[in-house]
């Protein structure tokens, strides 16, 4: 799969501010890391049994 | 072998809780908006053409789900529901300072641009994928995506001279962890 890079669709400028050491490339291992953190819980919470059976009792039909 | 309908409702039920988080911010109402979400889509199986692109047909009707919903009542989100069961692990404080900062951050942004990033960061969708998804054009998903990217950063890493003192903090410590990761000496 096509992984996009995350500062496209334009170059990114040297914008950097003085004392801004970090590169662009630690920023977004940082935020890809935290992002998964926050959010990889909640994927893989249990499906609440009345979400399952709703599906399961419409494949009946 | 096949796989029915239902089952590829059921295998895609953890990214449209991603997904329904990013939009909503809630949980709550992340779990409002993915059941029905489901309702409608099993309303609407007819309508859906085997082999075609299944993922992106319920990413959609879920995001019109909650445009639709917004439409009816206003966003009545709590902006700090999101992430507090991860802030409770054993990482560092620090690293929690952080990613309370970075969740905090996630919220203020708009919803199309917070659930761009989440599919493509979290999710290791394509633009295009995106695209579809979210019924937009390629570049429109990749704005989104670059935005939302770019306002994080702004914040997070923003100016430490006009940032208040509970800020600066998170951002000198995200200063340094990123120098750390980078090799070099944080000049914050």
């Amino acid at each position: 799969m096509k992984h996009p890079d995350m500062n496209d669709p334009k170059p990114k400028k040297a914008t950097k501010r003085p004392g801004e050491s970090a590169k662009p490339e630690a920023f977004d291992l940082w935020l890809k890391r935290g992002l998964h953190q926050i959010y990889d819980g909640v994927a893989k919470e249990p499906i609440p049994d009345e979400l399952l059976k709703l599906i399961e009792d419409d494949r009946k039909k | 072998m096949t796989t029915s309908f239902h089952d590829q409702v059921i295998s895609i039920l953890p990214k449209l809780r991603v997904q329904a988080l990013a939009l909503t911010r809630n949980r709550a109402a992340a779990e409002d908006l993915v059941q029905d979400a489901v309702c409608n889509a099993l309303s609407a199986q007819a309508t859906f053409i085997p082999g075609t692109n299944f993922p992106a047909w319920m990413h959609r009707i879920l995001r019109n789900r909650f445009i639709s919903n917004l439409r009816k009542r206003r966003d009545t989100t709590d902006i700090d529901d999101v992430p507090q069961s991860v802030f409770a692990t054993d990482a560092a404080h620090e690293d929690r300072l952080a990613l309370k900062e970075l969740g905090a951050a996630m919220n203020r942004l708009p919803a199309d641009q917070r659930e761009a990033l989440v599919m493509v960061v979290v999710h290791g969708m394509s633009y295009e994928a995106l695209a579809q998804a979210t019924g937009c054009a390629v570049g429109t998903a990749k704005s989104r995506v670059f935005r939302a990217r770019r306002q994080l950063e702004a914040w997070l890493l923003g100016d430490t001279a006009t940032a208040k003192p509970a800020q600066r903090l998170t951002q000198d410590l995200l200063k340094a962890r990123l120098a750390d990761a980078t090799g070099k000496t944080a000049s914050v």
